[in-house]
């Protein structure tokens, strides 16, 4: 099972290096926007595989409240977009 | 007969983790063959939707195969799930709503693209070719 996790970890963690390569060489900043948020989702994968390879609970909530204000930062990157435009 | 079950649902947990982490890194690699930034936020969706539910879902059977069945974790995981299905439709909705009007490059066979029409100028065609 351990194999697992770290296989996980190590397809998460090659996912946010793709997109981070895909941010530096994106041709617009909507598409910079999208792989930023994909790095974010990335990255609450990996504190719930983190959690369970130190056997913690607290992962759990991690991963709540990161799906419940992922939306923020969204939405922020859509304002910035915009330039504060709806 | 309990080994069987712990085995079958090892192989359960597997699944869910590797397939979660599956369509996480396709949707980063997909990010390099679409062309326009609508198109990314279509192929970014599994991801949010299918994958990352995967992952929480096998990381609450590992916690349960290793200290035991809590409901309030249960709780948790299937309020993370609703939560992450949600926010990723309304924030890919504001975020291609942002992008169109931002100006960036769309792909010309996209239709409808009501936000670039007047209001009265009538229903848009799809294209043709693309059904």
């Amino acid at each position: 099972m351990t194999v697992v996790l770290w296989l996980t970890l190590a397809m998460l963690a090659a996912a946010v290096l793709v997109g981070l390569v895909r941010i530096a060489t994106a041709p617009d900043p909507a598409s910079r926007a999208v792989v930023g948020d994909l790095a974010y989702f990335s990255a609450i994968g990996v504190i719930v595989l983190l959690g369970l390879v130190n056997d913690s609970a607290a992962a759990v909530d991690a991963a709540l409240l990161a799906a419940f204000l992922g939306i923020l930062a969204t939405v922020a990157l859509a304002r910035i977009l915009t330039r504060g435009r709806r | 007969m309990t080994a069987v079950l712990d085995l079958a649902l090892n192989v359960l947990i597997a699944v869910l983790l590797l397939g979660g982490a599956f369509w996480i890194l396709t949707a980063a690699l997909s990010m390099f063959h679409v062309r326009d930034a609508v198109s990314r936020i279509n192929v970014f969706s599994p991801a949010t939707g299918l994958g990352l539910p995967m992952i929480v879902v096998g990381a609450f059977l590992q916690h349960t195969r290793v200290t035991g069945f809590e409901p309030g974790v249960l709780v948790k995981t299937l309020l993370t799930v609703v939560a992450l299905i949600i926010v990723s439709s309304v924030a890919s909705n504001v975020l291609s709503r942002a992008a169109y009007l931002s100006g960036s490059e769309i792909d010309p066979r996209t239709a409808p693209q009501d936000l670039s029409r007047a209001p009265g100028e009538g229903e848009q065609e799809p294209h043709r070719g693309d059904r």
